[in-house]
């Protein structure tokens, strides 16, 4: 794999806001002890998610900020700003005073990396700012998560986050799950718990978390009852609702309606280091794309995962080998996670039944196939998780034979990547060189607009060789280099046009407007050498692509 | 013997001392002990009718039954008391008096006289007086007789009676009992306490001025009216009501102590006077009185009598030595060359007369007519006194720089320089003060010790605010009012200008000229530096002009009018509820009701109206002035008392101006100059008198530019473009293009000139800002803002003006001069930014501390204050406050820009505060919240 900073002494992991997020990058954290065993490794985290680093492995120390406090201050007019001033103030002194030589920002908000910029980390390897506030992204892996997030592209990402996360802290030897410390006294507790449930069930213990992020990512309470209803009377099993303190109102509900003893709810009576010991005692977990589904597969419990509106399997889906994710077949999803929706339809396409057979089954055993009468492929997808023979985390449809558009675009992008950021060849990869000289017959019976996309990279390195002569040659007047500079940014914007017109074709454009965006200085020369790279770059990754592309049936 | 049969012993020795005391007073010159200055009995009985005058609405207070008058001397307040009661009785302790009193008084019918015990009311039965008052009589008396007197008042008084008694209130250490002169005070609680204890409750206190109040309140001690009723409670005994008014202690027993000081110096300084009013018989009479009766150990007796025997020698004022004048100048000319030029040049004119100097127990001071610019009996005490009370204010006592004015006699400036912690300065805006206080003191040990002495001029650059306190004695005011409110004004303008940084709102009219003076006053603001917002109603005003295409009834069209402007103001109020201020300046014409100028008054906002309209063709002031702290006008006179008398809180002259950035000298094309040129032109609104003065002008190359001309002739072949309304930039292009602009005030009922003309239109301001050459109709403060003939051309009738324009059409070079020389004064004096800058002079004079105050509740200044530990981030909320920002973190954030440079650390910081803000805010939004934590 193609590595930038290899050794790494002092890390500096920013991930802020989210409970998943930490647990996602435990490979990475587990990975770079794995390759730097001597080095220290901090974590900066939100208040609220300062416990369960504690259960992390491999991290030596966790520092907090206070988002809450310090929005609250910002909130009052007057000297809460100055309040919420200070307290950063201190934040960035007690890290600058640790002295990091590489820090990993796994958040794309602006902020961490302004907070970044300002500790003067020599290398990082994800968001940063420059001096002048500007957007830094140098690992081209980062630059690809920003790609495959953006809701253009999200659809023909194959790469789960947690890897590309991982491969933007160039870290190949993983563990290839998420880790979590179970501790002992949480799973006498979990225990104890569970021993006070008058379960009359011997059946299957399972686990089911109810609530979600969002209102529009939480499958609807009356399918849960249905859903548990099927599993406590049809097979005996044992349930246990999880949830935290603020999830009592959706999961109180589905306890009352289930009128079951083999139904309890542990919401609000779980730490989250009980909760992992919990979802350990648990044969499977039932969930959204939660929090608790990550440290259930971190605990290794297999989880059926439902990816409703703005999630989605391939991205966040459960990192780990033979979880299910269901993912419903909408024209909308994944929608937009800013946007509010009215009309959750993507709920009604999967099936409390469904759901509640494959629950049982996965007790039994990975599943490896689902039948369309069971699983309606228009309606839901069903994948089953696995890893790929370089480590990288996929899924694959357990209820449809033959793969369509999409999965061409996602497979030809997977290998477009791994090969050309990783260094990974895949492993039916044919020689580009070797292909049909006119590249027209490779790509014309391909991705559509792939072809003019290339003609404009091509047409890039033609005028950057003008430009380089022109600079070097005195005679030529100011108004050529003016013409050369025009025709580049004209250039530039019909790139980025094309990769908005022809949605498959965004990631390789958006790759190319964050290379733009990251050319360094002001030297003329230098610039056009970098600028050729990009474009190079583009070139290459379009034939790539097209080749990639017409060998995936 | 019993308590109370010592009691009835001495009261009685007490009242034998003071019969034997006031009448021997009254014998020597009765007038000298109550007005100081008088010889003319219906003088007397004037300035009994002016102290009278303390006790105000008694008629509304009480029955206008039977008053009482207690001590009442020769009588001079009883034929004031008359006009109000039916009956008044008046008692005194001196028979002597009493005699003078019915020869003063006794014919007018309905006043009676009497002797008194001198401690109680013999004679006047129960609950049987409407009105019992006091003024000048009970200070002098012993504690224990004055509570004897409380006591006797709760008596007599009726049950729904008024009692008003002028006492002082301060801090005294108890005199001798036997003093009969000496002023006693009382503090605030002992007085109300002994009230109360007599069985009066005490309803207000209020302090009013009486002859010699600056001094008395020099030395600590307040004249105040105490207005009483009687209580439900019936009185004490005497002598724990006189406990009540001595906490520290009884007053000292002691027949034999010498007599009152107060009583030489009166006299002493009584013999000065009609000295150096040439009445050396009558001086010498004074002086033989101290020799004769006043036994005394703090006065030299002999001393008196060498004074005695030199007053017939001495023919000029009593006064300089002028070994002292010429070593003080010595010592003036190292420390302050300055000042000792100015009193150099000042000695050799004539008229030094106006400054007296006395002596007193300290050493000589000073006198201006009847005030005394120093204690005139102790200065020393009396400046230490006044000293300590300053610095009893905090703001005094932290600061570490003190700016005195008024120097008098230099008593208070050397017992400021006793503290030396602290630094002194002295503006004197008097030269005659300091050349007589010069001529008087050896002032060498002080001048040195000065940090500085100025001579004030009038200039703002005189002040050097920077820290310091301002103290101005109240004597530097009497003396020199102008001029020291002058200080006081600049001083404060100054500080003002440097410290605060009140937030302004300038709220425009809806429509009309006034529309652009308001944006002129908006961007000087700006650029004096201070946080202004201008709020533009304009927008507001076509359903304003749209009622009448509804409503055809024009009482009904005006109430509709009056529910809009309603509705505006309701608008305005949630405007300035969300970005407060602290400063309103209305526009005349500004859409506001009163009722918001009140509710903004209430929450502390300083309401100014800037009137820039005829206050005599306008009224709406009448109603509304009472709603504005500060009025300014264009007129001055009547216009500036009439509406002090609607309720204004200050009312200023303060004229329109111009903007040089819009009223300027501008370039034009040849086609430009064919539009907007004419050899002669008039730019304004067809008002009556110019349709008179310009008809008959139609067979000149006229060309006239504005609304609301007729359309017939001449008009329509005058009037340009339709007589469509033009922008200021547009006017600006035809003074520019025009040879001779006419101006010519607009009247609504006068043809031609209208001599009673008084203010300067803008227009004459703007003309002479763009260098364009005018005639002017003649207005009588336009001398103050040009100079006729030199920088003005005016007329004043239209005859004149024909005259004037035939002069002046063929002579461009003599148009010019007058123009430039316009242009010249118009920059120097009359732009908006100077008008600004006097209006805040006067705001920050007048409202310096409750702005200040206002700054602490300012959340920006407690931000800066906060930001303390970042000199940076308090950079940043300066300018963001400066800039009117709201105290926000989009206040502070608003003017950091990415991309333009480095970022420095705190705005990367104040970035990421933002960046915080925002992506918690959408989360929030979304409804995505932070699950399982």
């Amino acid at each position: 794999m193609k590595k930038r900073f290899p050794k790494k002494q002092k890390v500096l992991l920013v991930n802020i806001t989210r409970l998943g997020d930490m647990l996602q990058s435990t490979p990475t954290i587990a990975g770079i002890k794995m390759e730097n065993p001597d080095c220290h490794i901090t974590v900066l985290v939100e208040k609220q998610f300062e416990s369960i680093c504690h259960i992390i492995p491999n991290v030596d120390r966790v520092v907090s900020v206070d988002l809450t406090f310090t929005c609250r201050a910002l909130a009052a007019e007057g000297t809460g700003v100055i309040e919420a001033y200070e307290y950063i103030s201190k934040l960035v002194e007690e890290l600058k005073a640790e002295e990091f030589d590489y820090c990993l920002n796994m958040s794309s908000s602006a902020y961490t990396a302004l907070l970044l910029n300002m500790l003067k980390i020599p290398r990082a390897g994800g968001w940063t700012a420059d001096a002048e506030g500007y957007r830094v992204i140098e690992s081209e892996w980062a630059r690809l998560f920003a790609t495959s997030v953006h809701y253009h592209n999200r659809l023909y990402n194959s790469l789960n986050l947690v890897d590309i996360f991982r491969c933007s802290a160039d870290v190949e030897q993983h563990p290839e799950h998420l880790l979590v410390h179970v501790e002992p006294e949480a799973i006498a507790y979990a225990d104890s718990l569970l021993a006070e449930a008058a379960f009359s069930n011997s059946g299957p213990l399972i686990a089911v978390q109810a609530g979600a992020s969002q209102a529009k990512r939480q499958w609807s309470p009356s399918r849960f009852v249905e859903m548990i209803k099927i599993l406590v009377e049809e097979h005996g099993a044992r349930v246990i609702l999880t949830g935290a303190p603020s999830e009592r109102a959706i999961v109180e509900p589905i306890v009352e309606q289930c009128q079951s003893n083999n139904v309890i709810s542990v919401v609000g009576k779980t730490s989250i280091p009980q909760l992992t010991a919990l979802l350990h005692r648990a044969e499977v977990l039932v969930t959204g794309d939660t929090g608790p589904m990550h440290i259930a597969v971190a605990t290794g419990t297999p989880v059926i995962s439902m990816f409703l509106a703005s999630a989605y399997g391939f991205e966040t889906g459960p990192y780990g080998d033979g979880n299910i994710v269901l993912q419903p077949v909408i024209g909308c999803g994944p929608c937009n996670p800013n946007k509010a929706c009215s009309r959750p339809d993507c709920h009604d396409l999967i099936a409390p039944r469904l759901v509640a057979e494959l629950a049982i089954e996965r007790t039994r055993g990975v599943i490896e196939h689902v039948d369309r009468e069971r699983a309606n492929p228009d309606e839901v997808l069903v994948y089953n998780s696995y890893f790929d023979s370089h480590g990288f985390c996929n899924l694959k449809p357990l209820n449809v034979d033959k793969s369509d558009q999409l999965f061409r675009y996602r497979e030809a992008y997977r290998k477009l990547w791994l090969d050309d950021l990783g260094g990974f060849e895949a492993e039916d990869a044919p020689a580009i060189e070797q292909k049909p000289t006119s590249k027209l017959t490779v790509l014309d019976d391909g991705i559509e607009g792939l072809v003019d996309v290339l003609d404009c990279a091509e047409n890039g390195l033609r005028l950057i060789e003008d430009l380089r002569s022109a600079i070097f040659d005195k005679q030529v007047p100011a108004a050529r280099l003016r013409e050369i500079n025009d025709g580049l940014a004209n250039l530039d914007r019909e790139i980025e046009e094309l990769g908005f017109h022809h949605g498959p074709l965004g990631a390789l454009t958006k790759m190319f407007v964050f290379a733009k965006e990251n050319l360094k200085g002001s030297d003329a020369l230098d610039l056009a050498s970098q600028m050729k790279e990009v474009y190079g770059d583009l070139a290459r990754r379009c034939k790539k692509l097209g080749v990639y592309y017409s060998t995936i049936q | 013997m019993s308590e109370k049969d010592f009691s009835l012993a001495v009261f009685a020795t007490l009242s034998e001392r003071m019969r034997e005391d006031w009448n021997r007073r009254v014998r020597y010159d009765y007038r000298l002990w109550v007005t100081n200055t008088l010889t003319k009995n219906a003088e007397l009985l004037d300035e009994g009718e002016r102290d009278f005058a303390v006790f105000q609405n008694i008629a509304q207070q009480t029955k206008r039954g039977v008053a009482l008058e207690v001590g009442c001397g020769v009588g001079r307040m009883l034929p004031a008391a008359k006009r109000i009661f039916q009956s008044v009785l008046g008692i005194d302790i001196s028979d002597e008096a009493i005699q003078k009193a019915r020869a003063l008084v006794g014919n007018a019918g309905g006043i009676s006289v009497e002797t008194s015990s001198g401690f109680t009311l013999d004679n006047v039965a129960d609950e049987s007086i409407d009105y019992v008052w006091s003024f000048a009589s009970m200070p002098h008396m012993p504690t224990r007789v004055f509570a004897s007197y409380l006591s006797e008042i709760q008596r007599v008084v009726a049950p729904e009676g008024l009692v008003q008694l002028q006492v002082f209130l301060g801090e005294q250490a108890p005199p001798n009992e036997f003093d009969t002169l000496r002023m006693r005070a009382y503090t605030m609680s002992a007085l109300e306490s002994a009230c109360a204890l007599a069985g009066l409750q005490v309803e207000r206190l209020e302090p009013i001025t009486m002859p010699l109040s600056d001094c008395l309140i020099e030395l600590g001690i307040e004249p105040v009216v105490v207005t009483c009723r009687r209580s439900q409670f019936p009185s004490s005994s005497i002598e724990a009501i006189a406990a009540a008014l001595l906490p520290d202690g009884p007053e000292v027993y002691d027949a034999m102590a010498p007599c009152a000081d107060f009583e030489v110096w009166l006299a002493t300084h009584y013999a000065d006077r009609l000295h150096s009013d040439g009445d050396f018989d009558r001086a010498r009479g004074a002086l033989e009185y101290v020799i004769q009766n006043c036994k005394t150990t703090t006065v030299d007796v002999s001393d008196i009598m060498q004074r005695l025997e030199e007053l017939s020698d001495r023919r000029e004022s009593p006064t300089m030595s002028t070994g002292v004048f010429e070593q003080n100048m010595a010592c003036l000319r190292d420390v302050f060359p300055v000042v000792h030029s100015q009193l150099v040049s000042f000695s050799s004119t004539e008229n030094k007369r106006a400054i007296r100097i006395s002596g007193s127990e300290d050493g000589p001071v000073l006198w201006s007519g009847k005030t005394c610019l120093d204690h005139p009996q102790k200065p020393i005490r009396a400046a230490e006194a006044w000293v300590k009370r300053t610095y009893s204010e905090e703001a005094v006592r932290k600061s570490s720089r003190i700016m005195a004015v008024g120097f008098g006699a230099g008593y208070h400036i050397e017992a400021l320089l006793a503290d030396s912690s602290k630094r002194v300065s002295c503006i004197e805006p008097d030269i005659e003060v300091l050349y007589a206080a010069f001529s008087a003191r050896d002032l060498r040990t002080v001048i040195p010790r000065l940090e500085s002495l100025v001579l004030y001029q009038g200039e703002a650059s005189e002040l050097d605010c920077n820290d310091a306190q301002l103290l101005v004695r109240p004597q530097a005011i009497i003396v020199s009012g102008d001029k020291a409110e002058d200080i006081q004004r600049r001083f404060y303008a100054t500080r003002g200008t440097q410290s605060l940084h009140p937030r302004i709102a300038v709220l425009g009219p809806l429509q009309g000229g006034t529309l652009s003076i308001g944006e002129y006053t908006t961007h000087a603001l700006q650029a004096l530096g201070q946080n202004v917002r201008g709020i533009d109603m304009s927008g507001f005003n076509d359903p304003y002009m749209l009622v009448p295409s509804l409503i055809r009834d024009e009482f009904k069209q005006k109430a509709a009018r009056q529910m809009y402007i309603e509705t505006l103001s309701a608008f305005l109020l949630e405007s300035l509820t969300e970005r407060p201020i602290d400063i309103l300046i209305c526009m005349a014409q500004a859409p506001i009701s009163p009722k918001v100028l009140m509710e903004l008054r209430k929450r502390g906002v300083i309401t100014v109206l800037w009137f820039v309209e005829d206050y005599l063709r306008f009224t709406y002031w009448r109603e509304t002035a009472q709603f504005f702290d500060y009025v300014f006008t264009i007129q001055k006179g009547r216009c500036l008392e009439e509406i002090r008398k609607a309720g204004a809180g200050q009312v200023h002259y303060l004229p329109t101006a111009c903007n040089p950035l819009v009223h300027a000298p501008v370039e034009l094309t040849d086609a430009e100059k064919e539009r907007w040129g004419s050899p002669l032109s008039f730019v304004g609104a067809g008002y009556y008198n110019r349709q008179q003065t310009f008809a008959s002008l139609s067979h000149y190359p006229l060309k006239i530019w504005g609304t609301e001309w007729p359309t017939g002739r001449p008009f329509d072949k005058l009037v340009q473009e339709s007589g469509r309304r033009l922008k200021p930039e547009e006017y600006n292009k035809i003074f520019n293009a025009t040879d001779v602009n006419i101006n010519l005030h607009s009247s609504s009922e006068r043809d031609g000139v209208d001599p009673t003309g008084d203010f300067v239109n803008p227009r004459t301001f703007e003309l002479a800002s763009a260098g364009a050459f005018q005639l002017v109709d003649e207005r009588s403060l336009l001398a103050e803002c040009f100079v006729p003939g030199e920088e003005i051309v005016t007329f004043s009738s239209v005859e004149d003006l024909r005259q004037k324009i035939e002069y002046y059409r063929d002579r461009p070079n003599e148009r010019m001069a007058v123009a430039e020389k316009a242009r010249t004064r118009a920059l120097r004096d009359h732009t908006y930014q100077k008008r600004l800058e006097q209006m805040l002079e006067y705001i920050y004079a007048g409202s310096y501390k409750r702005l200040q105050d206002r700054q602490g509740t300012n959340p920006w200044s407690q931000m800066i204050e906060k930001a303390s530990f970042d000199p940076e981030l308090q950079r940043h909320c300066e300018r963001a406050n400066a800039r009117g920002a709201d105290p926000v973190l989009d206040g502070i954030v608003s003017e950091i820009v990415t991309g333009h440079g480095s970022l420095t650390e705190a705005e990367q910081k104040l970035l990421f505060l933002h960046h915080v803000k925002k992506q918690i805010m959408r989360m929030d939004k979304g409804g995505a919240g932070v699950k399982n934590g």
